[in-house]
């Protein structure tokens, strides 16, 4: 009986999970650009990253925080030399798995003069966020972040004033 | 004959090896040098040590790997939510 609630308990998990990963077929695209980043960790490589991050080093110390509510983090970031490489479709596959009633996306940002869209999905489930999505694209970039797991925004913005990158009081100062 | 074949002759004659001289070659010949052998609980503890070191190390260099990749991950992220964040802020400007 234990064993049946166990194996249900882990199905709904998993399949909660699946919810919050999106599938990223964009191996097409990688032939094409100029420079790729893919990153695939899951729950385990995260917590094993975890023990190599170091609490002294305040970009590693703000990550091996940031990193304890996640549960993968999934990335693929292209650059291309020539524009019109990526097409509408590559973007809209990404956008068909963000629907209600769990995904909402609660920014966008659209610059028609450049050719740049911004967007941030987020994933709530009973209340609590359970996965983030950044997609960023230009007429020579294409980039989706997916985050799966308990993460604020604020935190992983946050993060800007880390990595040299300034923060963003201190960008307007500026101007 | 002059002194200097004598002096040759002397030194160069036949001469007989002292007594027992074939028996102790015969012995120093039969004589088993000993070989230096190393207990067999010795060679597995090493070969243990070296198989352990040797996961430490490719464990080492797998978390390191995973560790770049993580800081990757969040450079990244960070540096798109920052630009997300730029554009809205120009927007609504």
């Amino acid at each position: 009986m234990k064993v049946a609630a166990g194996f249900a308990l882990a199905c709904a998990v998993a399949a909660m999970l699946c919810a919050q990963q999106l599938k990223l077929n964009l191996d097409h695209l990688a032939a094409k650009a100029s420079d790729s980043v893919d990153v695939s960790l899951n729950n385990n490589m995260l917590q094993f990253a975890g023990k190599f991050l170091d609490g002294k080093d305040p970009e590693e110390a703000a990550v091996k925080k940031l990193i304890v509510g996640i549960d993968g983090i999934y990335i693929r970031s292209f650059e291309f030399k020539q524009e019109g490489v990526w097409s509408q479709a590559d973007l809209e596959q990404i956008r068909s798995q963000l629907k209600a009633p769990d995904w909402s996306r609660i920014i966008g940002v659209k610059s028609a003069e450049e050719g740049e869209n911004a967007e941030v999905h987020v994933c709530n489930q009973s209340g609590k966020v359970t996965g983030i999505v950044v997609l960023v694209t230009g007429p020579k970039e294409f980039t989706v972040a997916n985050i799966v797991g308990n993460v604020s925004l604020e935190s992983l913005a946050d993060l800007g004033g880390h990595f040299g990158l300034p923060k963003l009081e201190e960008q307007k100062k500026k101007k | 004959m002059d002194w200097l074949e004598q002096e040759l002759q002397q030194a160069l004659g036949r001469k007989e090896p002292s007594p027992g001289f074939d028996a102790r070659v015969a012995a120093a010949a039969n004589r088993r040098r000993p070989v230096l052998t190393m207990p067999r609980w010795l060679a597995a503890a090493a070969a243990v040590l070296v198989i352990t070191a040797a996961g430490a190390g490719y464990r080492y260099h797998e978390g390191q790997e995973a560790k770049k990749q993580v800081m990757l991950a969040m450079r990244l992220t960070g540096t798109k939510l920052i630009r997300v964040q730029m554009q809205m802020k120009a927007v609504r400007q």
